[in-house]
């Protein structure tokens, strides 16, 4: 039993001496079962370590209540920085409020909290941009008319709003598009394939679906496909893989890609700046640009990475 | 007379949710045009077959006053074993073997009838409520389905052609103008309706699932039906976790999330009894059917989802009323029928 404990101390001890001389920074994002989340991890961390950082990649599963445990965590640990894609805009201000009290600097990610001045950045895509911009593209694939359903994310989510919002400030302009059918799939992709197998059958007529993100995209592409109706015309939202390997297909229109991995990377960066001489970003807000991605630019795009221009 | 209103009460009682599966299909043949076409009643019968196959398992966990609340999880899982297998193979020491898709589907079976003995085994062996044991397994399923791919999703699973392990879409495609899941729930209905009422391993777990005590003093091996039991449920999620990824032709760690209620609720539907010792795999059928039809009918009338969640759970809750009323009212006709006698 000593010598088990010995063994155990010892252990304890090199692991504190390998740790990173710069610090720890915690990336705290929601479930890597999507991968869109996974990128966040997959790309921060590398970059991370490469300016000489530990790094705790963790998930919090889209609940406020374990985000908190996990800023305790890090507060308790001396992080130098957390990075986080957080699990809702009011549930998350007091994790982050922690943190800042704690003396210990937040870089938000993909999602913004409402309260300003807590956090040192807040990077986001620009959803409005992202949703008008491929809606533009849909809107042409369309041929400007024709009969059209929605599929909607979760319905308490903002990003859900925003999406659907910007698609029809796009798309309401013209007469000769008509909405008949607008569901919630509730951003899952099982879900939007059943809803699209039942509003096909409730209004053939449709040649054009719209989807708040790429999984319902894909599940509601899918549908199509085995129902024989190629035709339709289908987008969604995030820029993943499996909906750029339907768009070189030519089964899917587009998606807009929500630049995730830079986005990562800035706030890493911001981070190391902050860390290292206190230097803050110009505005704590910052809005990245998404890249709407059709058959035309679907080669550049890999992995949430697009090496274009 | 009175008896014969009480008589007249109880059948009608007794196929309530047959009468609740046709309203609903009059109900909604009304409210959208298209609803009674052949095309959209295949389609309710393909969702459909997606939980009634799960139901049909929960179904014999049920009625041994068990539970089993890791099938949800064991579709996810499959589904990324499987996907898994037909994008990567399976690598042993420098070797890569890819297997065809028929030696998959048997894998994958074999690993939700593994789960299911890892389930059984545990509520028996080990003595924990199956509530329990099955949450534990529950967690760990989702856990693996995510290691598997660390959280990413396999996609176009159509297999290679040099490989030889095409087809997999044909789970998920229609077989002369029927969806292959059907079929599936369809076999796997009429076999559970064999077991159930026509073997002795049938009445074993009726037995079990009534008094246990009395079971085992009777000379049933409790312990053996109760791990059976399990490894039927099992078995038949991972069914679900194929047709799934066959019909996306993608598998998604998250697959099969919450499916685990849908079930619960056809089971509960269909009047067997959460205290175990009683139920049919025909009022799990019907019981699948009018969840279906709720959710592809007011899915195609355009109901939001919020509504859909709440005439869900109204009905289930309703489901369970009526039953109770039921029992009482047996009770009571039974007392009557002794007092008659005497």
């Amino acid at each position: 039993m000593k010598k088990l404990l010995t063994l155990v101390l010892a252990l304890m001890m090199v692991l504190c001496v390998a740790a990173s001389a710069e610090g720890i920074i915690y990336i705290i994002t929601p479930s890597t079962s999507n991968p869109f989340f996974k990128t966040e991890q997959d790309v921060g961390a590398p970059k991370a370590e490469s300016l000489g950082y530990e790094v705790k990649c963790m998930s919090h599963d889209d609940d406020a209540a374990k985000q908190l445990e996990m800023f305790e965590a890090a507060i308790n640990d001396k992080a130098v920085a957390i990075i986080c894609d957080n699990a809702g805009a009011d549930a998350s201000i007091e994790a982050v409020r922690k943190a800042s009290e704690a003396g210990i600097p937040t870089f938000l990610i993909d999602r913004e909290i409402n309260e300003s001045g807590l956090a040192i950045a807040q990077i986001v895509a620009d959803n409005a941009q992202g949703a008008a911009a491929i809606a533009e593209k849909w809107v042409e694939a369309m041929n400007y008319e024709g009969k059209y359903a929605e599929l909607l994310g979760l319905e308490s989510d903002t990003n859900c709003h925003v999406r659907s919002e910007n698609y029809h400030a796009v798309i309401d302009q013209y007469d000769t598009l008509e909405m008949v059918s607008q569901q919630s799939a509730n951003w899952d992709q099982t879900l939007a394939y059943e809803k699209t197998e039942a509003i096909l059958q409730e209004h053939p007529e449709i040649t054009g679906i719209i989807c708040g993100n790429d999984t319902m995209a894909c599940g509601a592409t899918q549908a199509c496909i085995d129902a024989g109706r190629e035709d339709i015309k289908i987008i969604g939202l995030d820029g993943s893989d499996e909906a750029a390997a339907y768009i070189k297909d030519g089964k899917m229109v587009g998606t807009a890609l929500q630049q995730i991995a830079a986005i990562t990377e800035l706030a890493i960066e911001q981070a190391d700046a902050y860390i290292k001489d206190g230097t803050k970003p110009e505005s704590e807000k910052q809005l990245v640009p998404c890249v709407a991605i059709t058959a035309e630019n679907v080669d550049k795009l890999s992995a949430f990475v697009y090496t274009g221009e | 007379m009175k008896k014969n209103n009480n008589q007249l009460l109880m059948t009608l009682l007794k196929g309530r949710t047959f009468i609740v599966l046709i309203i609903l299909v009059i109900f909604f043949s009304f409210a959208s045009s298209s609803f009674l076409q052949p095309s959209t009643l295949t389609m309710v019968a393909k969702h459909v077959a997606l939980y009634g196959i799960l139901a049909l398992g929960m179904t014999f966990v049920i009625i041994t006053g068990g539970i089993d609340l890791s099938v949800g999880s064991v579709v996810g899982l499959v589904g990324m074993l499987a996907g898994g297998l037909i994008q990567e193979g399976l690598t042993v020491g420098s070797k890569t073997i890819y297997f065809s898709v028929p030696a998959i589907i048997v894998l994958m079976l074999l690993v939700g009838c593994l789960i299911g003995l890892v389930n059984g085994l545990i509520v028996t062996k080990l003595n924990v409520a199956a509530f329990i044991a099955t949450l534990g397994t529950m967690y760990v399923c989702r856990g693996l389905a995510n290691l598997r791919s660390n959280g990413a999703t396999f996609s176009k699973l159509g297999g290679f052609e040099g490989l030889g392990n095409m087809g997999l879409k044909a789970l998920g495609t229609n077989w002369l103008g029927i969806p292959a899941g059907v079929y599936v729930f369809a076999v796997l209905a009429v076999l559970a309706a064999i077991l159930l009422k026509r073997t002795s391993t049938g009445w074993h777990i009726l037995a079990v699932g009534g008094n246990e005590k009395s079971a085992r003093l009777s000379g049933i091996k409790a312990d053996r039906v109760k791990i059976l039991v399990y490894i039927i449920s099992g078995f038949c999620a991972a069914w679900i976790g194929l047709i799934n990824t066959a019909q996306l032709s993608a598998a998604h760690p998250a697959s099969g999330d919450g499916w685990e209620m849908n079930a619960i609720a056809a089971t509960v539907l269909g009047g067997t009894s959460m205290a175990g010792g009683s139920g049919t795999i025909v009022g799990t059928i019907v019981g699948a059917f009018v969840i279906g039809v709720i959710n592809d009918g007011m899915t195609m009338c355009g109901v939001s989802e919020f509504w859909q969640k709440i005439i869900r759970g109204v009905v289930i809750i309703l489901a369970v009323v009526i039953d109770q009323t039921q029992r009482n009212l047996q009770a009571k006709m039974a007392l009557q029928a002794r007092n008659e006698a005497k």
